[in-house]
């Protein structure tokens, strides 16, 4: 496949949005889960199928969820024009933790109590940070369902050129935390080949605008 | 809520009120604002029943404070959100279309998806509420797992005794040989072949011999120890697994079982046919290297009881 990298004009446009849409995604989910979020600087970048493994693995290795080969993975779509997947990785811990700020029972005894929430904390997580740049982008998206993709599984696993069916994807990622709670994960969107020249023509539409 | 009339929005009123899907609108009071047909039929709630009614109070078993949390980060976030019927079976509780076929599922599975509504200043005035059937999904999935339960049971198993397969006796006896070595508990194996079984198929055919073996694995099970595992190791050859035990322990089991085999005759259809067995028995010493050598081991003590005259326990200790 040809493949085009965006002019500097088009990435700066790009992390633009992603930053907005991650401070709005940030001050939504202080107030859903009434309590502090913070993000990192999100990452925007093209990757191939061979290096997005250890791109995201790199970036896991400097945080709290540590171990890049103990993940515990929640996937899911979203689509209109573009369309992607985003992926919630979080360290051995899960999110416990979280259970009461989503009205969970406390007694996560059961497994899928458990499952559910981590898919509850992915959703909502993998939602704000969408619904921002949707709005960035004057769009909107429609979402699959969140599928358990991974328990304890490595990054490499996770992200296997051999499964990814694309070559080159947009990557954006970005790193959430709940100082209060001891709460920490990643999430991680993959936008695949067409979607890198549509979102091409957006930035450029946007630029023009300016 | 109400369309702005013309056709389409009237089409549009027939196709959400006919789908088979559950639809349902709330507003930030979590009132009712609209109610489907799939939803009418399925609780038994009339439409104008439920309009403008407490969701909660429609349903008081709703999980409310989750439910509540939900609905609230899509009025907030203006996000989706979803449950599905593998981690919380259903979000309202109505019975499933398959009454009469499906009686291990007791009421319908569902996955549903939470929608925002926005209102023309982009702000999330209802959430829309619709409820997919999958109670049949659900059901394939259990005969699924069933039937995945079912062969890896048969693979493990021999066909013919029902015990377990040379495959899964050696795996077992190889685990064991290491759990031995972490904790330094004793442990033995006892090999035995059934004595002129040759003879048993030539003389009486092969039905008789079946029927033989089958015999003898019953009455060896029957007398073996909790912890003991069985398994058929070749032809008319099985082996014993026994954890936590040491060499004259084995020897009154392999004793016991000797004569259980040798005490009475196994009526086949060919008639009344008299039996032994042969015993060889082994315990896992710090010369062994390896579970392999520990059969062996065994397997040579068994050589030598054939040896000595068959219908006996020899073991590994009676130097061999």
């Amino acid at each position: 496949m040809s493949f085009q990298d965006y002019t500097p004009d088009q990435e700066d446009a790009l992390q633009e949005v992603v930053n907005i849409a991650m401070g709005q995604a940030g001050s939504a989910l202080a107030h859903i889960l009434d309590s502090y979020v913070a993000l990192s600087v999100p990452r925007v970048r093209i990757v191939s199928a061979q290096d997005v493994a250890d791109a995201v693995a790199e970036m896991i290795s400097g945080t709290r969820e540590g171990d890049p080969e103990q993940m515990t993975a929640v996937r899911q779509a979203f689509f209109n024009n573009l369309r992607g997947e985003s992926i919630v990785l979080f360290g051995a811990g899960g999110c416990d933790d979280l259970a009461d700020l989503l009205g969970h029972d406390q007694a996560l005894a059961q497994e899928e109590t458990n499952e559910e929430l981590l898919l509850d904390v992915a959703n909502i997580l993998s939602g704000a940070v969408l619904n921002g740049i949707a709005q960035q982008l004057e769009t909107d998206f429609a979402y699959s369902a969140p599928t358990l993709m991974a328990r304890g599984g490595s990054v490499q696993d996770l992200l296997n050129p051999e499964m990814l069916g694309w070559e080159y994807a947009l990557l954006v990622e970005v790193n959430f935390s709940l100082e209060a709670r001891g709460f920490s994960c990643h999430l991680v969107l993959l936008m695949p080949e067409t979607s890198i020249d549509l979102m091409r023509e957006v930035l450029d539409r946007m630029l023009e605008a300016l | 809520m109400s369309g702005d009339g013309g056709p389409d929005s009237e089409l549009l009123e027939v196709i959400v009120d006919r789908v088979n899907v559950g639809v349902l609108v709330v507003d930030e009071r979590f009132a009712v604002a609209r109610w489907n047909r799939f939803m009418a039929m399925h609780s038994g709630i009339a439409p104008l029943e439920a309009l403008g009614r407490d969701l909660f109070e429609l349903f008081p078993d709703l999980p409310r404070r989750w439910l509540t949390q939900k609905l609230r980060s899509v009025f907030l976030l203006g996000n989706y959100a979803f449950t599905s019927w593998e981690q919380r079976p259903y979000l309202f509780r109505f019975p499933h279309n398959r009454p009469a076929t499906a009686a291990s599922v007791d009421c319908m599975r569902q996955d549903c998806t939470f929608i925002p509504i926005r209102d023309a200043t982009d702000r999330v005035t209802h959430v829309c509420i619709t409820v997919t059937d999958v109670t049949d999904a659900c059901i394939y999935q259990m005969q699924l797992l069933d039937a995945m339960r079912r062969l890896e049971e048969m693979s493990v198993r021999d066909a013919l005794t029902g015990i377990f397969n040379r495959g899964h006796i050696e795996a077992r006896l190889r685990d064991e040989v290491a759990r031995s070595r972490r904790h330094g508990d004793p442990l033995s194996v006892i090999l035995l072949d059934v004595d002129d079984f040759k003879r048993v198929n030539d003389r009486h055919g092969h039905k008789a011999g079946d029927t033989v073996l089958r015999e003898v694995v019953r009455r060896i099970t029957g007398n073996l120890r909790q912890h003991d595992v069985c398994g058929r190791y070749g032809g008319e050859e099985f082996t014993v697994v026994l954890p936590g035990t040491d060499l004259p322990s084995a020897r009154v089991v392999a004793e016991r079982l000797r004569r259980a085999v040798a005490c009475q005759a196994v009526e086949t259809s060919a008639g009344p046919i008299k039996l032994s067995i042969t015993l060889g028995v082994a315990q896992l010493d710090p010369d062994t290297i390896d579970h392999e050598m520990l059969l062996d081991r065994a397997d040579r003590a068994l050589y030598q009881g054939k040896r000595a005259g068959r219908d006996r326990v020899m073991t590994a200790a009676d130097g061999c």
